[in-house]
């Protein structure tokens, strides 16, 4: 072993502050999709769940520390989903 | 300490590039995965949309306290799964290796938790097709994604667990160092998988509550 204390610290710090974030939003999801919001509960739902996704894929998966080329990939799948959906919602919201 | 002899693979010059290189490699991978769940979450979002009353009716018998177990082991994996990395990147073996404990650990009471779930579910005849005891008939639609789409999940997570428990055994005997590029790939790909439940949770455990 060659860590020090300090290497200990910086090494459990930020781990734990997201995890706690996480913990939290999701404790808010749940407690939220109680209320009586109508279709409001599911943009609640799904706003928690983006910003939960951000928090891990920034500073759990460490995107805040990638190269712009890594942060380019990992942003394609989403770019590519957002395609699918609407070209999907396209066809089938425009139907008679 | 540092044995950059074993942990340095040809053609990189330098561990930083070598671990940015499988990242990268895994990126391009998941991508893929992406788009894999994203046709589930699209169909599921067309089938909602026009089925509203029917998804809430049907989601509401999803056994929340289940999911909601599971989420915090997912989460509480995707921790113990950074703390693996980060202490395998400043060579602490010993961390790394109970964390990476830890992560497998979480992962199969995922599973553990996920099966209890199945099985009540299975009790109370959740499955589409003959005895189904849901009404309106696109009820029948939501929990045929359920399956799919949990199924599918845990199939990831159970590779996910695989991948882990092959990487410790590796790190365990030697036969590759800690400090090398493997862990990278593992950890974004366990983060992935977490992630899919992030946005599985509140489809199919939190709609249909208020």
């Amino acid at each position: 072993m060659n860590g020090s204390s300090g290497d200990h610290e910086t090494l459990w710090r930020g781990p734990l502050l997201a995890w706690s974030a996480l913990l939290a939003l999701a404790a808010i999801s749940l407690g939220s999709a109680y209320l009586p919001l109508g279709a409001g509960n599911v943009a609640v739902n799904l706003v928690i769940a983006v910003v939960m996704a951000a928090v891990l894929a920034i500073f759990l998966m460490d995107l805040r520390n990638g190269t712009t080329l890594v942060r380019i990939v990992a942003s394609t799948g989403l770019f590519w989903m957002i395609f699918m959906f609407v070209l999907t919602f396209s066809d089938y919201l425009s139907r008679g | 300490m540092t044995d950059l002899s074993g942990a340095l693979q040809e053609p990189w010059p330098d561990l930083r590039l070598q671990r940015e290189a499988v990242g990268l490699g895994m990126w391009f991978f998941l991508a893929s995965e992406v788009l894999f769940f994203a046709a589930l979450f699209c169909s599921y979002a067309i089938y909602r949309s026009f089925n509203a009353e029917a998804f809430r009716i049907a989601a509401a018998h999803t056994k929340i306290v289940y999911g909601s177990i599971n989420m915090v082991l997912l989460l509480t994996s995707s921790l113990t799964m950074t703390v693996a990395l980060r202490a395998a990147t400043i060579q602490l073996r010993r961390l790394t290796l109970l964390s990476l404990g830890a992560t497998a650990a979480l992962g199969v009471a995922f599973l553990v938790t996920k099966g209890l779930e199945y099985y009540a579910d299975i009790n109370e005849n959740l499955v589409p097709g003959p005895g189904f005891p849901l009404k309106p008939a696109a009820t029948a639609i939501f929990w045929g994604l359920y399956w799919i789409m949990t199924g599918v999940h845990a199939l990831h997570l159970t590779a996910g667990i695989g991948v882990v428990i092959a990487v410790m055994t590796l790190f365990w005997r030697g036969t590759i160092p800690v400090q090398g590029s493997t862990m990278e790939g593992v950890a974004i790909y366990w983060h992935f998988v977490d992630t899919v439940w992030i946005f599985l949770y509140p489809l199919i455990y939190l709609a249909g509550r208020s």
